[in-house]
């Protein structure tokens, strides 16, 4: 037996019966993930010795560092990084959102549509959707549009699932054919472009990763601190007793799918000013890599488990290995089946780490 | 009252139906934008027909998919079919269901496997595949020579959805040109698909950039995978004249880019004409009259020399 030193009445504390946060070990397994690819660069002979994040021969940012390489690595998945924020709290509520993915379609067919400018080149936007008086509308229009979009169709999600009792997965499987409908409707197929300036400094440059950080910060701070975060992982966790002691669990569950649903949506927002064109086919997967970021940051899909650290750790171990198979030119096809082993040896890894606990305890 | 109603309008539905000659089209993809423009020529064109009914079916780029909507055309009795293929291999089943039936078929824009063998009710409305991807490869390979970078030239090729002929073809077409003698001082650093899209290329290029390799053109298999590079270039401070970049389709957000003097190559495909061209090829093999079986639409280059011809085309 460890040593027993605290505790409260009578349970004693073990420590060896305390685990690291999960947290870390994604954190570890990140280190590792980055070791291998730098193991790599060093014996692949095509790759002459080049580092993936360090850079010692040119000193092009005057620093050791590749500071190109790790701003891609962060920019590239900051933007479903945004939505895997909302599917994290969904999960955690033990829901599933679907819908994400065309949500994103959908909201930045329409908010493009309201910040277009009106001459391209000199001569009128040819892109043009509404007449004139849609032209040059201050950035905050549609911003707003598209953030109301995404309430109300997490507000159709939340209240199907909490007043219908459809399963989650059916009802955001609905909506994910609803939306990717309202894409093509929008314009008939046609795609959208040549924004504002205002707009387009929204998802400019290293903003989507701003983003990303500072709702990662708020979110982190509202599930750890506030009731609507304690409520969602007890509601998570066994929803006939969060119920039975008080909380209205049909109210926030709409309320979770809400948010989810408006952050798909500011997401999509930061996707079409990045991007300066929005399309019907954008945000094709991004609902099943926000899902599976979530998951290899450790929410459990059976709910009530799971961290926004963890989340953003997952996103992180997306754009590491994103970067890392460019980095070593992979061919596509290598990088889609080493993605999907990586994605299901993370679960296998961390289930059996929870079995491991759950012994131990 | 009410069924009578139901009657007469089922009457006067089946009345307009049985006037009007009744086409079914199946597209590879909605949101596609070239196939969108193509898409738009065939329904414009069929509306400023009298009595022609286009019905445009999405086959979201399921080769099954396809296949159920073309037998579904045939089972509601349709006078012709027109066919995006989805999968150009594929085509050979499609072939057989509808001469079976006995419906007219015209392949679209992808040229399918079986062209040669064609039956006698069935044509093909497309740009020759491998005139894009050879005359936007040679004409950057000019530039380069142009440029004085005849002593060696570094640069990237961004491919389509490796499923896709155009994709394959593109990408063979620019090994082609770097194969000839004339072009042979052009290295490929590295090839990579973006699936068609700005933002997957968005993201590459910016990978690419982070190695800080020199390198001197781009060569994308379509416009918008060339507005993608522009961007994360532009955005990591290249200046642009010195990289030479090629894409495909010429796209309106291409045009503007090369007025901006971003996009230096994109060749023109005439994604209305085409879609036009396949509703009345449909219709001659409806009405029987004569069709060779192969339409071919050419394609063009766009340079910042003639860019203004193409502002309104597509």
């Amino acid at each position: 037996m460890a040593e027993q030193s605290h505790g409260i009445g009578g349970l004693k504390y073990d420590k060896s019966k305390r685990s690291w946060p999960g947290e870390v070990n994604i954190f570890f397994a990140l280190i590792i993930i980055i070791l291998i690819f730098e193991a790599l660069g060093q014996m692949l002979p095509y790759m002459r010795g080049q580092s993936m994040l360090f850079d010692f021969n040119t000193n092009r940012d005057g620093t050791i560092l590749n500071i190109a390489r790790i701003k891609i690595i962060i920019l590239q998945v900051a933007i479903i990084g945004i939505i895997a924020l909302g599917v994290t709290q969904v999960i955690i509520s033990g829901g599933i959102d679907l819908s994400s993915g065309p949500l994103v379609g959908a909201t930045a067919m329409i908010v493009m549509s309201f910040a277009q400018t009106e001459l391209v080149n000199g001569q009128l936007n040819p892109k043009a959707v509404f007449g004139a008086w849609a032209f040059d509308l201050p950035v905050l229009i549609p911003v707003i549009v598209g953030l109301c979009f995404g309430a109300f169709i997490g507000a159709i999600n939340g209240s199907l699932i909490a007043f219908t009792g459809i399963p989650p997965f059916i009802a955001t499987l609905g909506m994910f054919l609803i939306c990717r409908g309202i894409a093509q409707w929008w314009t008939r197929g046609q795609p959208v472009s040549f924004p504002t300036e205002s707009y387009a400094w929204l998802g400019s440059g290293m903003m989507p990763v701003f983003w990303f950080l500072l709702l990662a910060f708020l979110f982190h701070f509202v599930l750890k601190f506030t009731v609507y975060g304690k409520h969602t992982y007890a509601i998570g966790s066994n929803e006939a007793a969060a119920r039975m002691s008080g909380i209205n669990v049909r109210r926030h569950k709409v309320m979770v799918y809400m948010i989810a649903s408006m952050l798909a949506a500011f997401a999509a927002i930061i996707l079409s000013s990045k991007n300066l064109t929005a399309q019907t086919g954008m945000g094709q997967f991004y609902e099943l890599f926000a899902i599976a970021m979530a998951v290899i940051g450790g929410v459990s899909l059976t709910g009530g488990r799971g961290s926004i650290i963890g989340t953003v750790l997952g996103a992180m171990v997306f754009g590491v290995i994103q970067s890392g198979f460019t980095y070593i030119k992979l061919d596509a096809f290598y990088q889609l089946m080493a993605m999907g082993a990586i994605i299901i040896s993370a679960v296998v890894l961390d289930q059996w780490r929870q079995k491991s606990a759950a012994a131990k305890a | 009252m009410k069924k009578l109603l139901l009657v007469s309008g089922l009457a006067a539905l089946m009345g307009t139906s049985a006037m009007a000659e009744t086409i079914g089209a199946t597209i590879a993809r909605f949101d596609d934008n070239f196939l969108t423009v193509m898409r738009n020529g065939m329904t414009e064109h069929a509306a400023s027909l009298d009595g022609v009914d286009l019905q445009v079916e999405d086959a979201t780029d399921d080769v099954a998919k396809q296949l159920d909507q073309i037998n579904n055309f045939i089972a509601s009795g349709v006078d012709a079919i027109i066919v995006n293929a989805v999968d150009t291999s594929a085509t050979q089943a499609m072939t057989q269901a509808a001469e079976s039936a006995g419906v007219p078929l015209v392949y679209v824009n992808r040229e399918p496997a079986n062209v040669d063998t064609l039956p006698e009710n069935q044509a093909f409305v497309a740009s020759n595949e491998i005139e894009s991807g050879t005359l936007k490869a040679f004409q950057i390979c000019r530039n380069l020579r142009g440029e004085g970078k005849a002593g060696g030239a570094k640069g990237y090729v961004l491919m389509g959805q490796l499923s896709n002929q155009a994709a394959v073809q593109r990408t063979k077409d620019v090994h082609d040109v770097v194969g000839m003698d004339m072009c042979n001082f052009m290295e490929i650093i590295d090839e990579q698909t973006a699936e068609w899209s700005r933002d997957k290329a968005q993201d590459l290029m910016t990978n690419w950039l982070s190695s800080g390799e020199e390198f001197d053109f781009v060569l994308a298999n379509n416009d918008e995978m060339a507005i993608g590079a522009i961007q994360a270039m532009k955005a990591s401070g290249i200046d642009m004249a010195a990289v030479q970049v090629g894409g495909v389709d010429a796209t309106q957000d291409a045009l503007v880019a090369m007025q901006s003097g971003d996009l230096d190559v994109t060749v023109f495909q005439d994604a209305h004409g085409q879609g036009a061209g396949s509703v009345d090829a449909a219709l001659a093999l409806a009405r029987g009259e004569e069709l060779d079986q192969k339409v071919y639409i050419p394609f063009k280059l766009v340079t910042p020399d003639n860019v203004a011809d193409f502002l309104s085309r597509n």
